[in-house]
């Protein structure tokens, strides 16, 4: 018990650290690097007593040290401040924003595994084969795909030319009822896809390497030895060792789930979070953006505990270790 | 004298030979490398292909022709000659930041692996830098800093080495305790020539992929970057394409003016990509040994082919 | 066993979505009758509260609620609004009489306590980005004298601040901003009440903003609003508005299409093409406390070389006219004085006045001395085409003019500071003469960027903000921008003339002038149908 105590808390004390490191590192990037968000809403009467009179309502014309000492205060009470420039919670902006956020990266994640370990499994069993080199070079691309590229082709073929899906945003205003849901699955098609086709090359080309490995593996020989089928071989024995990298990889991109896709939701106009913080950014809203970052670095340390968790659960040493 | 202690470096020879037949015995690695070496060709001599792009022509938004091959954009520039100069200045991102990237990150590695103390705070540096997110932080720094090349570069190189410091430093572990690290140190060598002479040789490889697979990763991000507008408006990268088509509403209308540089984006990737994965498996020998045994239940299946 | 580490990478994939248990949820549905109008904008609202706003969207949004006392026409004419006269009962004293047939969404009129109160809270509450604000330096306290009458107290004479207030100024109702502790930290993003054609009922985030007809609203025809619904959804570029325009996903886009797709889009089926006059200008100041632009003959050189006539050509395929290099746009014709000639393109003459001036060139032809940087922001698209154009037409005349594109933030940061040779922008709205000569070229104007300090001038313009007489101003503003031509005080480069795209079904469409009014101006929605 004490020793699963330990881990406890050696986990508890960096999912700690995570967040401080991301919030101070946030803080001091706005603080010290140029940029001045009483300029941002700027308008060509604007003195510089007005501007003054803006950054001491902001609360930025005072000391470094008490500035972050009092975001720290109210971090600890669950208190994220009021956007600058929309006059309303950090809170409720992001919570706006994160529904659609999960949406879209969450059903991306889920087709890009459900697609992606078969495909993998498929390409190590065939390793060297033509299939195999297709896969590989698939993921590849798929890798390298530059998301504006992608974005602006998709919405060509499917929103223009053949018209069978929107443009953009996450649904059509004025639909309601069982018909907005179908709406709402519509709108998720493009960036799912385009998310998905980035993201599944690591997938495969993971599990394929890990696979091709397990397989070479003494137990599996062992296991084709005692004449089992190929395929029983395959799923059962030998996957279950690969799937720890690929659990790995699941990990980190749950971790950013919520910021990882700004490129994707800015072009699909999908009022998710990413998009959310870009827009921050041009308007240098400090305090939407610092809120922001906690929500991203608090996803990333809820990310690693569940990988932790998978981890434990697939491989009973590492509750030890 | 170094002969007891030259026993990796006497193998180079051997193992870079059985690594180029197995290099070339991939279908896809041979391709890759001359993409690659082509589009750096086109890097270099981009002055000896095409005017560099400046000022304005008569003709703008023309689809590809003869005497414009990707078409001109909306100042009636040359998409071709932007693409080929475009070439030159995503290359130069890529490297630099690529560059320092795997400086810093080999560094951190080197002295983490090595002096055991510090590989704990270092893992935990690494893990922290790893946790964030990058595209928001990118786009957050280089919109503060105010865009423009180094800024990219720096930016980027920010972003990149945790990854780096995470491989060469799981394969520096991996080499401190065989028995030619002790012997090193046991005949008094300094901890700088052991490093330079035992560690880093031994961990080469890895940093050899990490270098392409950054730099490549770095093509993306810079593209990215310059696509929103954060990076230098007056170098022609191929992001900067990009961002032109987008501001003058060009990409819906004129599909050339998005197609070239984002079939250039894809080119270098794809083929860095491919070549740092061919390059890795040819010279593991773990992956040259496991192959065939690896194809057993391969071979059971009609579709192998050998 | 096997089972467990699927549902381990399961409970990964599903973990973070489900913890968070919130999936988006359907919104309710409408009651409203008539046509919806879909209009597509680059920008989210970000702020309701007209008094705090500051994208554009917000303008046009909230223009849609709050009504203005004075609106513009197409020569750049101040019109009767909310407000039917307006005038001084004596030099300190300003007074507008309103109509009194507007009413609140809620049922109550619109009086001169709404205005009173509007202004009076600006200045009190001063909040951020409130283009107002700096309109009332002189304006002690306003008074609503009669339900249809106000009186503002100014503390000096002051010949243009009625106009001005009352075509910047919206008016928010005194019964719901009066509740509030300061307007400056109101975000207003509920229960809208407004006194437009059209008010807010839903307001999604990143996605769209819905506004429903109001009862009555006297300027459309026959007092009610011709349309149902206003949808106006966001979109992250123009290249998203127009293929969305062209699926039909929208009607109307309200953001001025880029000079280059205006062809391409009035030859699309389905799609027709409006004309909307410019009333701002493109310009390039040159920072005379830097030397050596301190010197007229060296900005001379520089005005001369530019070729204004092909920057409108390529840049602006057309849709450009020339200013004569006068400060004054064409479109404000009681200003506008056609004597005044644009600066020819001349790069030979460039070289002579800097030779005379005492500037040699090197070997290659170039004034080692003229190694100038011009900021410009990546933002505005078109001015960050037409600065290539001016770097290389200066090479011609031996100037090196080094680039320096950057984003907004940067800009404005770096606007600020002063650090530049050359600043490049331009001015959406330049709808008073006065006013913005004040701001442009008096030595503490707020976008005074050329640094200008010259007594003569400031004497024009500090005697045209006290001349009440109409005639008396339009001379002295002639005299003002004939200074700032012939000292290049500034070198403005061309008044684009914009154009909107909407879809061929719909009509009705009333264009006011600038590219912050359009076609979505509440006037010209109040009228727009959809053809049968």
């Amino acid at each position: 018990m004490p020793t699963a105590l330990r881990f406890a808390l050696r986990r508890l004390a960096r999912a700690l650290l995570t967040l401080w490191f991301a919030v101070t590192a946030t803080f001091l990037l706005l603080r010290l690097l140029p940029g001045n968000p009483a300029l941002a809403v700027a308008n060509p009467n604007m003195t510089k007593a007005d501007q003054q009179l803006l950054l001491h309502q902001y609360g930025l014309d005072q000391p470094l040290i008490v500035q972050y000492g009092k975001y720290l205060w109210q971090l600890v009470h669950g208190n994220l401040g009021v956007s600058f420039t929309q006059q309303v919670p950090v809170g409720d902006v992001l919570l706006n924003r994160l529904p659609w956020t999960l949406l879209l990266t969450g059903s991306a994640l889920l087709v890009t595994i459900g697609v992606g370990i078969p495909l993998g499994v498929l390409a190590a069993t065939r390793a060297g084969g033509a299939l195999d080199r297709l896969v590989q070079l698939a993921g590849v691309v798929g890798q390298s795909l530059f998301v504006p590229s992608v974005g602006i082709f998709l919405l060509f073929a499917f929103g223009l030319w053949f018209r069978v899906l929107p443009i953009g945003g996450a649904y059509t205003p004025g639909t309601s009822g069982a018909a907005w849901y179908g709406d709402v699955l519509r709108h998720l098609i493009l960036p799912c896809l385009s998310l998905t086709l980035l993201q599944i090359g690591s997938y495969v080309l993971t599990l394929r390497a890990t696979l091709i490995d397990a397989l070479g593996e003494d137990y599996c020989a062992l296991a084709r030895a005692k004449g089992l089928p190929n395929r029983s071989v395959v799923w059962k024995h030998a996957l279950r060792n690969a799937l720890l990298p690929t659990t790995t990889l699941v990990g980190l991109q749950l971790g950013f789930l919520v910021g990882g896709a700004v490129l994707t939701e800015t072009i699909f106009a999908y009022p998710g979070v990413g998009r959310g913080i870009y827009e921050a950014v041009t308007q240098l809203d400090y305090p939407v953006l610092q809120g922001a970052f906690v929500l991203l670095a608090a996803t990333v340390v809820v990310a690693n505990m569940l990988t932790d968790l998978a981890y434990g659960l697939l491989d009973p040493r590492v509750r030890t270790s | 004298m170094t002969t007891t202690l030259a026993e990796p470096v006497a193998d180079d020879a051997g193992a870079a030979l059985r690594t180029w037949r197995a290099f070339r015995r991939n279908p896809l690695g041979l391709p890759a490398v001359v993409i690659v070496l082509v589009l750096v060709l086109v890097g270099l001599c981009a002055p000896l292909i095409a005017h560099y792009p400046a000022g304005y022509g008569a003709a703008v938004l023309q689809a590809p022709s003869a005497a414009h091959w990707f078409g001109t954009d909306n100042l009636g520039r040359d998409i071709f000659a932007e693409v080929v100069w475009g070439t030159r200045v995503s290359m130069v991102v890529a490297v630099c930041a690529s560059a320092l990237a795997i400086a810093l990150g080999v560094l951190v590695a080197v002295i983490g692996a090595y002096f055991p103390a510090l590989d704990g705070p270092v893992g935990v540096v690494v893990d922290l830098v790893l946790s964030l997110p990058v595209l928001p932080l990118m786009i957050l720094i280089a919109a503060l800093a105010g865009p423009s090349l180094p800024v990219t570069v720096l930016v980027i190189a920010l972003f990149s080495w945790p990854e780096v410091t995470r491989v060469v430093r799981s394969s520096a572990l991996s080499v401190m305790p065989l028995p030619y690290m002790d012997a090193a140190r046991v005949i008094g060598g300094t901890h700088r020539w052991i490093i330079r002479k035992h560690l880093l040789p031994a961990v080469a490889p890895v940093i050899v992929v990490s270098v392409v697979l950054t730099a490549s990763r770095a093509v993306l991000s810079a593209a990215g970057l310059a696509f929103l507008g954060l990076s230098d408006a007056q170098s022609w990268s191929w992001g900067r394409i990009l961002f032109e088509a987008q501001q003058s509403g060009a990409m819906s209308s004129a599909w050339w003016t998005t197609l070239f540089p984002s079939l250039a984006i894809l080119l270098l990737v794809v083929s860095a990509t491919l070549l740092s994965i061919a390059y890795n498996d040819a010279r593991d020998p773990r992956t040259r040994r496991r192959r065939r045994p690896a194809r057993v239940p391969a071979a059971t299946t009609p579709t192998a082919e050998d | 066993m096997r089972r467990r580490s699927f549902a381990a990478l399961a409970a990964g994939a599903l973990g973070a979505p489900a913890l968070a248990g919130c999936a988006p949820s359907a919104p309710a549905g409408s009651r409203a009758t008539g046509d919806t109008l879909t209009i597509a904008t680059t920008t989210d609202v970000v702020n309701f509260n007209p008094l705090v706003g500051n994208s554009r969207t917000d303008y046009w949004v909230t223009d849609l609620m709050y009504p203005r006392l004075l609106t513009i026409d197409a020569d750049g004419n101040k019109r009767p609004c909310l407000a039917t006269r307006y005038g001084y009962s004596d030099p300190r004293t300003g007074y507008y009489e309103l109509r009194d047939d507007m009413r609140w969404s809620d049922g109550k009129p619109v009086t001169a306590t709404d205005v009173a109160f509007t202004i009076n809270v600006i200045k009190r509450d001063k909040p951020a980005g409130n283009t107002t604000f700096g309109l009332l330096a002189n304006v002690t306290s306003a008074k609503a004298v009669s339900p249809t009458r106000v009186e503002l107290r100014l503390s000096t004479p002051d010949a243009i601040v009625l106009r001005e207030v009352g075509f910047w100024m919206t008016v928010v109702p005194a019964h719901v901003y009066g509740r509030v502790e300061s307007v400056a930290r109101f975000a207003n993003t509920a229960d809208w009440v407004g006194a437009g054609p059209y008010t807010l009922v839903s307001a999604a985030k990143g996605q769209a903003y819905t506004l429903e007809r109001s009862g009555s609203y006297p300027f459309a025809p026959g007092g009610r609003p011709t349309l149902g619904r206003v949808v106006f959804r966001v979109y992250p570029d123009v290249n998203s508005e127009i293929l969305a325009l062209r699926s039909g996903e929208v009607d109307l886009i309200a953001n001025t299409l880029p000079p280059a797709q205006v062809r391409i889009l009035s030859r699309t089926n389905g799609i027709s093409v409006r004309k909307v006059p410019g009333l701002g200008y493109a310009h390039m100041a040159y920072n005379m406390t830097r030397r050596p632009l301190d010197k007229l003959a060296v900005r001379q050189a520089l005005a001369h070389a530019v070729d204004y006539g092909a920057i409108r050509r390529v840049v602006l395929q057309g849709q450009g006219v020339s200013t004569g290099s006068s400060p004054i746009p064409p479109t404000i014709t009681a200003y506008a004085d056609s004597r005044l000639t644009e600066y020819r393109f001349d790069p030979a003459y460039s070289r002579k006045l800097l030779r005379q001036a005492g500037f040699r060139e090197d070997a290659h032809g170039r004034f080692a001395a003229l190694n100038l940087r011009l900021i410009y922001s990546l933002q505005d698209a078109v001015t960050a085409q037409w600065v290539n154009m001016v770097a290389s037409d200066a090479a011609k005349a031996g100037i090196t003019v080094t680039l320096q594109g950057m984003d907004r933030n940067t800009y404005l940061a770096k606007t600020d500071a002063g650090d530049y040779d050359i600043y490049a922008g331009n001015f959406a709205i330049m709808d008073d003469p006065v006013t913005n000569m004040a701001l442009t070229y008096l030595p503490k104007g707020a976008i005074n960027y050329s640094k200008v300090d010259d007594p003569e001038l400031t004497g024009i313009i500090t005697k045209a903000l006290v001349t009440t007489d109409a005639a008396g101003q339009h001379d002295l503003m002639a005299q003002a921008a004939r200074i700032v031509r012939d000292n290049v005080y500034d070198n403005v480069v061309y008044l684009q003339n914009f154009y909107v795209a909407h879809g061929a079904a719909w009509t009705g469409f009333v264009a006011k002038p600038s590219e912050l009014l359009t076609v979505v101006d509440p006037e010209s929605l109040a009228r727009v149908r959809k053809l049968r």
